[in-house]
């Protein structure tokens, strides 16, 4: 049994991938997003902080006089904190440093002497620095701080928000692939069920088994097992139909050529041959139309619709012409007339191959189902526009009872009582041509002639002008 | 022998009339379900050939009929319907044998042939009745072991003696049995034929019976 995958295009994701990337994308950013902010607003909050750290330290100097902070009268503080010597502090007094604290470079930290908060490049470091005016005049005090020890800060913030995320988007990705598997399970299980089934199993599946959002295909498969059930059993009745027709035949040829064999006289070998060619023929024309109709009906169950032939440029009063002069001989034979009334060409409403078959099997069964000596006549015409037009068969025959009208066109249906051999199949084939073409067909009885009447009429047709 | 034979297809019908006519048989042909039950109900032929799928009457529904009324005429259905339901419906409706189309017309008449002799309680193919033996299949009539030439008629009586060896006709049932419908019977036919029989084979093989008929005799004993 071969595995129906369907051909992988490079476009087309699983599911499970395309659930996996979207999850996991959109996690990412709102990720990046998240850090993005954290990075801005701490780093926000953390100048603000620090610097006010720094103004404080600032104020602190500037109530001091400069005797007191220079020489060896100002103590080292004491280290009260770790981030406490990042915080460097110069005193310039008339352009001397005086004073400064061990981790402070020896050049200025800020370049002038206006007083606020600045970033300052010192010898390759970046430096925040607050510069204030002292309490003497000519006093300068920097209290700076590294830029780096802020961003050290930051990112050590910024860690502590990133590791758990880093850490969440596999779990959560694992997490994706298992409830994505389990949420497919009844696909595959579905798929699984429909690949292993013969093709004669066409019993529906069950929409209770499968989630709410698979149960719709669910149920158009089970539309679809019920079409080809229905199908299936119409070709099965048909072949049924079919065998049980051609048997018929077939015994009789068989019968007639044993009769033959042992015929005593020529007359009766001759009787014998010439009923075994008359089987032939009967075998093959129902052949012929056992197939027609096939062909008609895997078209009307296969090709509704754009796949149908369309009207052709065909005309109908030749092919009549044609299957007059066809059945000339067979019909002189018993005497019958055959007349055809058909001034102007006809546009076919059916391509000219159907359109013959169509007429052919008309003809064929009033012909067949007249007495000897009756009238066949076949009229056709179309309205001056062209477009719409009419067919009628109609003949002198005995005609037929309602409930036979009624009855035509039911495959091998025959009308009791007649002495003629038929398959009743030549009706089915008109009907359908008529459903499949939109034809309109009447059976009635013809007030002219007596017999049965036959009209087929068909509209103009829209198709053939957007064609 | 006389056939019924129910068919509606003229070429077949007219073909099984033709072999069956050719293999010894005396054909009446009917085409509808109608007439097959109405023929079926005189009980005058030996055997039945019917289709099923008949005009005005299925042919099942006309040997149920004939079932019915106690008509035990053997019945060899010939049909298209192959399906065992409906090979077994055919036969528990009383059908004795069934054939599905097409057949070939030698086992036709020998099915034919079979059915006559088993419906006369006989086992063998070759019926005896004292010195004279007669072979359906082959058509011939033996007199202590000679062949003896009879006319067709002739064999289609003696035939009939056979079959019904013991048992007394007269001479209605004796041309029911040998003579279609439409022939005209001369009043002297039968015995005219008789008288030949005992001519060509034994005068005493077949009695006469007074006002009732004629019987042959099953063990005639060969004259000492």
């Amino acid at each position: 049994m071969s595995r129906s995958t369907a051909p992988a295009s490079g476009t087309r994701l699983s599911l499970q991938a395309r659930l996996l990337a979207t999850v996991l994308g959109v996690m990412s950013v709102v990720w990046l997003a998240v850090a993005a902010s954290t990075w801005y607003d701490t780093g926000h909050e953390l100048d603000e902080l620090l610097d006010a750290h720094l103004a404080q330290a600032a104020a602190l100097l500037v109530t001091q006089r400069l005797d007191d902070l220079e020489g060896d009268n100002f103590p080292p503080p004491p280290t009260l904190h770790k981030y406490q010597t990042r915080v460097a502090i110069q005193v310039w007094h008339e352009g001397k440093l005086v004073v400064r604290s061990t981790n402070a470079p020896e050049a200025s930290l800020a370049s002038g002497d206006v007083p606020g908060l600045r970033t300052s490049m010192v010898e390759g470091d970046a430096w925040r620095v607050l510069t204030t005016p002292g309490r003497e005049p000519d006093v300068v005090i920097h209290v700076g701080e590294l830029e780096s020890a802020r961003h050290h800060i930051l990112m050590a913030s910024l860690r502590s928000i990133g590791l758990p995320m880093l850490l969440a988007l596999p779990l959560l990705a694992l997490g994706i692939w298992w409830a994505v598997r389990g949420a497919v399970r009844p696909l595959r299980a579905l798929g699984q069920a429909v690949a292993a089934r013969r093709p004669q199993a066409l019993q529906p599946l069950s929409v209770q088994a499968v989630p709410p959002e698979v149960a719709p295909l669910v149920t158009a498969l089970n539309g679809l097992f019920e079409r080809m059930t229905e199908l299936l059993e119409s070709e099965r009745r048909f072949t049924a139909d079919a065998a049980h027709e051609l048997r018929t035949p077939i015994a009789a040829i068989r019968m007639q050529v044993q009769v033959a064999q042992e015929a005593p006289s020529d007359a009766g070998r001759e009787q014998a041959l010439a009923a075994t060619l008359q089987g032939c023929d009967r075998a093959a024309r129902l052949v012929e139309q056992l197939l027609q109709l096939a062909r008609l009906e895997s078209e009307a169950s296969y090709g509704e619709g754009p796949a149908r032939p369309g009207p052709s440029s065909a005309d109908m009063a030749a092919i009549a012409r044609a299957l007059v002069a066809e059945f000339e001989r067979q019909v002189t034979a018993r005497g019958q007339r055959l007349v055809l009334d058909a001034a102007a060409a006809v546009p076919s409403p059916l391509p000219a191959a159907l359109a013959q078959v169509l007429m052919r099997n008309l003809i064929d069964n009033a012909v067949r189902y007249s007495p000897d000596g009756a009238l066949v006549r076949i009229s056709v015409c179309g309205s001056p526009e062209g477009g719409a037009g009419r067919l009628v068969v109609e003949d002198s025959g005995p005609g037929l009872t309602p409930d036979a009208m009624a009855r035509l066109g039911e495959r091998f249906f025959r009308v009791v009582g007649s002495p003629q051999t038929g398959s009743g199949l030549g009706w089915s084939i008109v009907r359908r041509l008529a459903r499949l073409f939109e034809l309109d067909l009447v059976v009635d009885r013809s007030a002219a002639l007596g017999g049965l009447r036959v009209t087929v009429s068909w509209k103009q047709d829209g198709r053939v002008h957007q064609a | 022998m006389r056939i019924l034979l129910a068919e509606d297809d003229e070429l077949l019908g007219s073909g099984i009339k033709a072999g069956l006519t050719q293999k010894g048989f005396h054909v009446d042909w009917v085409r509808d379900g109608v007439a097959a039950e109405r023929e079926l109900l005189t009980g005058e032929h030996q055997a039945v050939v019917l289709d099923l799928g008949l005009p005005r009457q299925d042919g099942m529904d006309s040997l149920k009929a004939a079932r019915a009324r106690r008509i035990a005429t053997p019945v060899l259905v010939l049909t298209a319907r192959d399906a065992v339901s409906a090979r077994i419906e055919g036969l528990d409706a009383g059908a004795d044998d069934y054939l599905v189309k097409p057949v070939d017309l030698h086992e036709l008449a020998a099915r034919l042939r079979a059915l006559v002799r088993r419906a006369h309680g006989q086992t063998q193919s070759r019926l005896t009745a004292g010195p004279v033996t007669l072979d359906p299949a082959a058509h011939q009539v033996w007199l202590d072991g000679a062949p003896v030439e009879l006319s067709g008629r002739e064999y289609d009586l003696l035939q009939v003696f056979m079959l019904n060896a013991g048992r007394v006709l007269s001479r209605e049932q004796i041309e029911q049995h040998l003579y279609k419908w439409g022939t005209e019977v001369a009043s002297n036919t039968v015995e005219v034929h008789i008288y030949n029989l005992r001519r060509k084979l034994r005068a005493e093989l077949i009695e006469t019976v007074r006002g009732v008929g004629y019987v042959l005799r099953r063990d005639s004993s060969p004259v000492a």
